[in-house]
């Protein structure tokens, strides 16, 4: 076989396992651009269910949708809460920050409230407090 | 008499059984929303989101562990706030993180200057007492502003805080980062 047609077959390989990628899986153990280790994670939602907790009273406040990217060494985050009903609601939130090795790497995050309009969005941003916090959890409560 | 006496009695226990008082202990990182005055989550929530502001700025994300002083954080509201607080909290979330150093500030110094005049004092040995000339000087500074807005009628009443905070090179002059946190809270009565 001569070397070009070598050459193309695997470029023409390398673009179909490009294609093949789905967006936002494009990393492996990635998705979105958050860190997802060994968890099954194959759409938004996954995402979501993954990185979410609820911690005191339960919220109807719902993460929607999140999004992440390295800053340098750290980890940027946005996650878009949605507020469906026809009320004002108040929450507090926090982040858990993990280290490789699955254990704290930060200490306990302050709660810091927040007041979403009814039927609205809104778009809380952090990032990673050090190069340690490879993982995270985003932790939603009630303040109603 | 008799009756008298039972009904002072009864009093009495009621009154001692309402003095009663429980001490708990709470959450130090929890929501408080005790009065509208400025308060433990205001001062995390503004060192938390002006830390992990600064470490996204160009001087500090780029640089190797770049030497830092705090200065004043003026108070500009109506009230008393403890700013030093604020900027020790900003420090410490800072050095934790390991991304910055920071150099004695001008609070500190009387303190360094005379454990350094000690250590001269010709009482410790000379290979173990710090020499004089060898502080480091800071790159940058950072100061900054904390106001508030108060308004109140009749049952309501509104505060707005706003904290501003600012690095500057010492070197050149230049802002090399500025960012602020707002904070509202309303306490409606009734």
């Amino acid at each position: 076989m001569k070397p070009t047609l070598v050459i193309a077959a695997m470029a023409a390989g390398a673009l179909v396992a490009g294609c093949a990628a789905k967006k936002g899986f494009e990393k492996p153990g990635f998705a979105f651009g958050c860190p997802i280790g060994e968890s099954k994670v194959s759409s938004m939602d996954d995402l979501v269910r993954t990185k979410v907790v609820s911690e005191g009273r339960r919220t109807t406040i719902q993460a929607t949708e999140m999004r992440c990217s390295q800053t340098g060494e750290l980890l940027r985050i946005d996650t878009n809460l949605n507020n469906d009903s026809k009320s004002v609601k108040r929450i507090a939130y926090k982040f858990r920050w993990i280290d490789r090795e699955g254990m704290r790497a930060w200490e306990e995050e302050p709660w810091k409230p927040l007041m979403l309009y009814e039927n609205s969005n809104f778009v809380i941003n952090t990032i990673s407090p050090t190069n340690k916090a490879v993982d995270f959890r985003l932790v939603l409560r009630s303040e109603e | 008499m008799k009756s008298r006496i039972v009904a002072a009695l009864a009093a009495l226990a009621l009154a001692g059984g309402c003095a009663q008082e429980k001490t708990r202990y709470g959450d130090a990182r929890g929501v408080e929303t005790v009065t509208n005055q400025f308060g433990s989550t205001d001062l995390q929530m503004m060192a938390e989101s002006m830390a992990r502001s600064m470490l996204q700025a160009p001087v500090i994300a780029s640089s190797n562990l770049p030497v830092v002083t705090v200065q004043e954080v003026r108070n500009k509201t109506s009230e008393y706030i403890d700013t030093r607080a604020i900027t020790d909290s900003i420090r410490a979330e800072l050095q934790k993180g390991g991304r910055v150093r920071f150099a004695v500030d001008q609070a500190g110094m009387n303190p360094q200057v005379d454990e350094l005049k000690r250590q001269q004092s010709g009482l410790y040995a000379k290979e173990s007492a710090a020499e004089m000339g060898q502080m480091v000087g800071a790159q940058y500074r950072l100061e900054g502003n904390i106001v508030s807005i108060v308004k109140q009628v009749e049952d309501t009443k509104d505060v707005y805080y706003k904290l501003n905070l600012q690095l500057w090179n010492i070197r050149n002059g230049l802002l090399e980062w500025s960012d602020e946190k707002e904070i509202r809270k309303t306490t409606t009565r009734g």
